[in-house]
């Protein structure tokens, strides 16, 4: 059943004439080395049906709008192992990428579709069918929506019978570290929905390593 | 066919020849010991041995108190001309023979020389000079003052090649200052370089171009000044020679024009010029000589930090063609550095660069050239390592961390180079971030105990590098690699790390101890090791912070040990109360209130944890906390203007109101 997000906080302004940096806030929860579990609903008219999955945050570079990360998906009927991907993410920074997608077989009415399946996306409409989203302000929003990207599988070979032809709209919340998104391949069940919580393995607070590339 | 030999005298004989009262013997000798010399440095350093140059220095000291007894006797001009020429010979291209013509004194005789009646003395004096002037010991020329400034205004206005030449030379490599170039902007001598620009011979362009490229570096306000009306069209006269049909002057131009756009980015904006600019260098690499060579760091200073230039560069194919270069083989030591920096600034940002790159497989040719005998070509094998290594997908892929490459590198650690140990490690550093299961493979090369020995170098970029590389090495790394890396290290290292004289050694020690601590709850057992060792160097390098990232780290050290059980919560609980400084303040109140985001993010998360309301002591150390004013303080921060801050702080309050505080 598709969790609520429930928030706060009232989402920021929006600006069509603000100069500064739009882009979506830094948050250490979406930082490098950050885990989250959950669950991808893939049920079908046929069965119900969902897969736990963790995701790992692997790389993240605001400036270009970047993210990447792995994600494992655990009880997978026709796989012996968990199948371990690596996806690439665009942050929706209204710099380098809008809320429309433009590619992935995904159209602006499919980008709508899927947008306003997460509530904190709703106070963004308007503006975001006038131009994408472009002119809007979210550096005091805290939600951050992306999309998701699977480039490969880490453990198992393509010929697993899995698919990774899609990707994932995602909104992530800044206070707590969940994750909703909906998976979108015109060939897979419509709107599978992902559910991510914020992990903190096995302790009892919250853990940030850290990695510098020079 | 064998030709005859030519007995040339030897060096002891001509130099006794040169003491000859005979004056034609005396000038014959002048003339060989020039000849012998020129464009044999073997043959420079045999005569420099054997005090060849003050003997020369002393016949043309000689020769000017003649001229000035006598007065233009053909002798005294011939003694002047041949010994100011083998003076100049020794200098050219040669410091020690610069050095040992400033030594001899003769310097301040070849510039009163300047002012002699006779066009050959003149000529020959000004060549020597501008050899000096062709190195970096050639003295300073004070251009602010004002006798000096009329004396270089005189040499430029010269009808002559060779002294308006010298002028722009004696520019070139004295102009170093801001308050320099504007003095020789008032003094209109940038009018001159430019009509020497657009008259000149192409000895006069070359030197007039070189001059302008210096007197414009980092001076937007010059730059503007010269752009302007008052000259004319000076930017495309410059433009202009960027297409000569001379390669050096086309190099020389481009880099002029680099230098203007680089401090002045608003000039040269046209798309055209840019890559006319990529375009040009690109050719010229194709020159088999200096042009050549020069041509890629040319090439990196005009791209260097600018994604805009490095995207035209791709589409100009400037990697297959560095490409094409490196595979040639056997290049000069300074153009393969060259070409090995200017792909490094290619890949320094952009991903599409990297995977160009990649698919070239420019990559094994890299690894070779880490072995490669010239320092310099080491140390930009590894800088250009460590561009193409910051491709996260890559890293991810674990598709650096092999042999091939991470072999060498670790040979590279004992470089005798300092600059080479230091670009080594920060290739290293990307490497080991790999998400993989291969950062064994780090370990089996031997890499993780050289990181360890190279965190007590007497050098501090050394230590901090190395610090680094570990910290990326224990990054999400599995509990055995950690427990390795702590036992090659041990507390007492680690602690002394922390409270090193140098704040970047701070800063890479406690980011280390922040990652090591990390993931398994066991492993936050690190710091209280050896009676809580690195714990206590923490807490004391937190009190006297010189900077925010140490406190960052720190912080964050502090919040992930905090994240484990109640004894690590009730350990950090003292070590901030512990540590009190002036007015008896906690350093965390100075944090909380700090400009820097980051460090009130980090310290936030670790009140976060510290009153997590699901741990039995947290309504305790609360009380504690705001006791100390530190609740207070954090009450101040709900509409921080870090959305991080601010929701942080928020689950502060929502934790703090769990336990009945309002």
């Amino acid at each position: 059943m598709p969790v609520r997000v429930t928030e706060s906080s009232t989402p920021s302004q929006v600006s069509g004439t603000n100069s500064g940096d739009t882009s979506p806030p830094a948050c250490t929860l979406l930082s490098v080395g950050q885990t989250f579990s959950g669950t991808q609903n893939v049920s079908s008219l046929q069965k119900e049906e969902a897969w736990r999955v963790n995701v790992r945050i692997q790389g993240c570079d605001l400036e270009h709008g970047y993210l990447c990360g792995t994600m494992e998906a655990l009880n997978v009927p026709m796989a012996d192992t968990p199948v371990v991907t690596f996806w690439e993410g665009e942050i929706v920074d209204t710099k380098n990428y809008t809320f429309y997608t433009g590619k992935w077989e995904a159209s602006p009415e499919d980008d709508k579709r899927h947008w306003t399946k997460f509530p904190s996306f709703s106070p963004l409409l308007s503006q975001v069918e006038v131009d994408g989203g472009k002119s809007l302000d979210l550096s005091n929003y805290p939600y951050i929506f992306m999309r998701w990207k699977e480039q490969y599988f880490v453990n198992v070979g393509t010929d697993c019978g899995l698919t990774i032809a899609g990707f994932y709209y995602v909104c992530f919340s800044c206070s707590d570290g969940s994750i909703s998104g909906f998976y979108y391949d015109p060939n897979s069940s419509p709107f599978q929905k992902l559910e991510l919580k914020s992990t903190n393995e096995g302790r009892s607070g919250y853990s940030f390593s850290s990695y510098e590339l020079q | 066919m064998p030709s005859a030999t030519v007995n040339k005298p030897r060096p002891s004989e001509l130099l006794s020849r040169l003491t000859s009262a005979e004056p034609e013997v005396k000038v014959r000798a002048l003339r060989e010991v020039k000849n012998q010399i020129i464009g044999n440095r073997t043959k420079k350093l045999s005569f420099l041995k054997l005090g060849a140059v003050p003997a020369v220095a002393g016949i043309l000291a000689d020769s000017i108190d003649d001229v000035t007894e006598n007065n233009n006797c053909n002798n005294t001009n011939n003694f002047l001309v041949q010994s100011a020429a083998a003076l100049g010979s020794f200098a050219c291209g040669f410091d020690a023979g610069v050095q040992a013509v400033l030594d001899a004194g003769a310097f301040p005789n070849l510039l009163r020389l300047l002012a002699n009646p006779n066009e050959k003395v003149v000529d020959a004096v000004a060549r020597a000079l501008r050899m000096i002037y062709q190195s970096k010991l050639a003295p300073k020329y004070d251009f602010l003052q004002q006798k000096n400034m009329e004396f270089l205004i005189s040499l430029l206005n010269s009808e002559k090649e060779t002294v308006s030449g010298l002028g722009a030379s004696i520019i070139t490599r004295s102009c170093e200052t801001n308050l320099e170039q504007k003095a020789l902007f008032d003094a209109g001598i940038l009018r001159k370089l430019n009509s020497l620009l657009e008259g000149g011979s192409l000895s006069q362009r070359d030197a007039s171009l070189e001059s302008l490229a210096t007197v414009f570096r980092n001076n937007p306000e010059v730059i503007s000044k010269f752009a302007g009306p008052e000259i004319g069209r000076p930017l495309s006269s410059i433009i202009d020679l960027a297409k000569d049909r001379y390669p050096r002057t086309r190099l020389l131009a481009c880099m002029c024009l680099i230098v203007i756009r680089n401090a002045s980015p608003h000039f040269l904006q046209d798309i055209g010029i840019k890559t006319k600019l990529i375009h040009i260098l690109l050719e010229l690499l194709d020159d088999p000589g200096q042009v050549g060579d020069e041509a890629p760091f040319a090439f990196s200073s005009l791209i260097a930090q600018k994604e805009d230039l490095q995207k035209l560069a791709l589409e100009a194919n400037a990697i297959d063609k560095f490409h094409h270069h490196i595979k040639k083989g056997s290049l000069h030591p300074r153009r393969y550095e060259g070409i090995l920096l200017a792909l490094a600034d290619m890949c320094s940002k952009l991903e599409s660069c990297r995977s160009k790159f990649l698919s070239l497989q420019v990559l094994n040719l890299v690894a070779d050239a880490l072995t490669d005998y010239n320092a310099g070509v080491r140390a930009a094998a590894c800088i250009c390592l460590k561009s193409v290594t910051r491709s996260i997908k890559n890293l991810s892929a674990g598709y650096f961390m092999n042999e091939t490459i991470v072999i060498p590198l670790v040979q590279l650690f004992l470089d005798p180079s300092t600059s080479v140990q230091v670009a080594a490690l920060g290739a290293t550093s990307n490497i080991v971030v790999d998400f993989t299961t291969r950062k064994s493979i780090f370990v089996q090369c031997g890499g993780m105990k050289q990181l360890v020995q190279l965190a007590k170098s007497m050098e501090s970029s050394v230590r901090s590098n190395a610090l680094w590389a570990l910290k990326n090495f224990v990054f999400q790394a599995d509990n055995r690699l950690k427990e390795g890396v702590f036992s090659e290290l041990t507390a007492s290292l680690l602690s002394s790390l922390i409270r090193d004289p140098e704040p970047s050694v701070q800063e890479q020690a406690l980011a280390l101890v922040r990652n090591l601590v990390d993931g398994c709850i066991n492993l936050i057992e690190f710091v209280f090791a050896e009676d809580g060792l690195i714990l206590g160097a923490i807490g004391r390098q937190l009190q006297c912070a010189s900077k925010a990232e140490i406190g960052i780290q720190g912080m964050y050290a502090l919040c992930n040990v905090a994240s484990g059980n109640e004894f690590h919560r009730e350990s950090v609980m003292q070590l901030l109360f512990t540590q009190m400084g002036d007015k008896n303040q906690s350093f965390v109140v100075k944090f909380l209130q700090s400009n820097d985001s980051q460090l009130r993010t980090a310290t936030v998360w670790t009140i976060v944890n510290l009153t997590c309301p699901s741990s039995p002591g947290a309504p305790c150390r609360l009380e504690k906390l705001r006791n100390a004013g530190i609740v207070s303080q954090i009450k101040n921060m709900v509409n921080d203007p870090c959305v991080d801050v601010k929701l942080r702080v928020r689950t502060v309050l929502g934790q703090s109101m769990a336990f009945g505080d309002n």
